[in-house]
């Protein structure tokens, strides 16, 4: 299996400096021990520290929650499209997608569009649990992959997916994505579909 | 496909991202909260305390083997024995599920991490640490009961069968 690679930038909290990372177009087993061996740990233990400061969680977001399932998904990724950022020796994010769906937005309704199943950044990168943040753009980055997979399949930059409730913001606000609303049939997630333009707009250089 | 992204817009997505929180989909989805409500009994704990030390026995390890082959500090693994630990870190019990290979939704029941959603459980975690001392050598009844309590480790709840 040939895997593709690019070299893309991560934004170091720290320092305030861009690091370079590696975008991949696959997830293999590196990837997922490091979920078990360090992503999992980690969770972990911001949990019982959030836990200790009477903040964590918050009930609606954590509802359905299995561990052995997650674990079981988790390593079934092996099997479906999917990328991944390292940095430093370690993933950073992962990312699984699926070609298979249409899109929903009226104007482009039908239309294939490549749909984001999950997309995970690692604790350490996450600020609810660990502020700062370590690294910046992970979200971004696997974003800008699925538009440009999304491109390179024909679908001119057309992406959906069903957002975590803590998430909305970064697709509604940050990626310009058109809200649909919550969808009852995966569990009252917010569905977020972009469009081609709403796609050609998030790969232009942000104003300041 | 292909994936060329600049720096500058690299520098000017960072700044735009911020702090926002990017998961998506189920499988993203962090742990229940029920999972990690306060723990109000201790008796799953000193079970705990109490198969950490049988396991380790039964695998013919001293505290020191045992550290080293779990990754673990010998003093915690010290205290976590003499049950004077009262809240393992979730590294450490993440290392000993994996080091005497039972899940690790059970053993962080049973290191009080997280809750069990089985009264039954805590129940058997009780009746395992009554029925086990911590002296050199496995007796005849601690193996059985150390083996019957493995096995409840490991079987799936009802509860866990309906939360799949």
């Amino acid at each position: 299996m040939s895997v593709n690679s690019w070299v893309v930038y991560l934004f170091e909290v720290e320092s305030s400096q861009l690091v370079e990372a590696e975008l991949r177009d696959a997830i293999l087993e590196d990837q997922l021990e490091d979920w078990e061996n360090h992503w999992q740990p980690e969770l972990w233990s911001a949990m019982l520290r959030l836990k200790a400061q009477g903040v964590w969680p918050v009930k609606q977001e954590s509802a359905h929650w299995n561990w052995q399932d997650k674990i079981q998904s988790i390593r079934s990724l092996l099997a479906y499209r999917t990328f991944c950022i390292t940095c430093g020796g370690m993933t950073q994010g992962m990312m699984q997608v699926d070609l298979t769906k249409s899109a929903r937005i009226e104007s482009q309704k039908g239309k294939p569009i490549v749909y984001i199943d999950y997309l995970e950044n690692a604790p350490w990168n996450r600020p609810t649990l660990n502020n700062p943040a370590r690294y910046r753009n992970v979200g971004t980055l696997l974003i800008r992959a699925a538009i440009e997979l999304s491109r390179a399949e024909g679908f001119k930059g057309r992406i959906g997916l069903h957002s975590l409730p803590q998430s909305n913001n970064f697709y509604a606000s940050k990626c310009g994505m058109t809200d649909l609303g919550p969808d009852s049939d995966c569990q009252n997630l917010r569905y977020f579909e972009m469009t081609i333009d709403q796609a050609r707009s998030f790969l232009e250089v942000p104003k300041e | 496909m292909k994936v060329m992204v600049t720096k500058e817009w690299c520098r000017a997505k960072a700044r735009l991202e911020e702090d926002a929180e990017v998961g998506v989909g189920l499988l993203a989805l962090d742990p229940l909260a029920e999972s990690c409500a306060p723990r109000h009994e201790e008796e799953p704990q000193i079970a705990f305390s109490r198969f950490v030390q049988l396991m380790r026995r039964k695998k013919k390890l001293s505290v020191e083997e045992l550290a080293e082959e779990a990754d673990l500090d010998l003093g915690e693994l010290v205290s976590i024995e003499e049950n004077m630990h009262r809240d393992p870190e979730p590294r450490t019990v993440y290392q000993l599920a994996k080091t005497f290979g039972v899940p690790i939704k059970k053993l962080s029941q049973l290191a009080g991490l997280v809750v069990a959603r089985d009264p039954g459980f805590s129940q058997e975690a009780l009746r395992f640490a009554a029925r086990s001392e911590p002296i050199e050598k496995l007796t005849p009844e601690e193996n059985a009961a150390l083996e019957s309590f493995i096995a409840v480790l490991s079987e799936t709840s009802e509860e866990d069968e309906k939360a799949r």
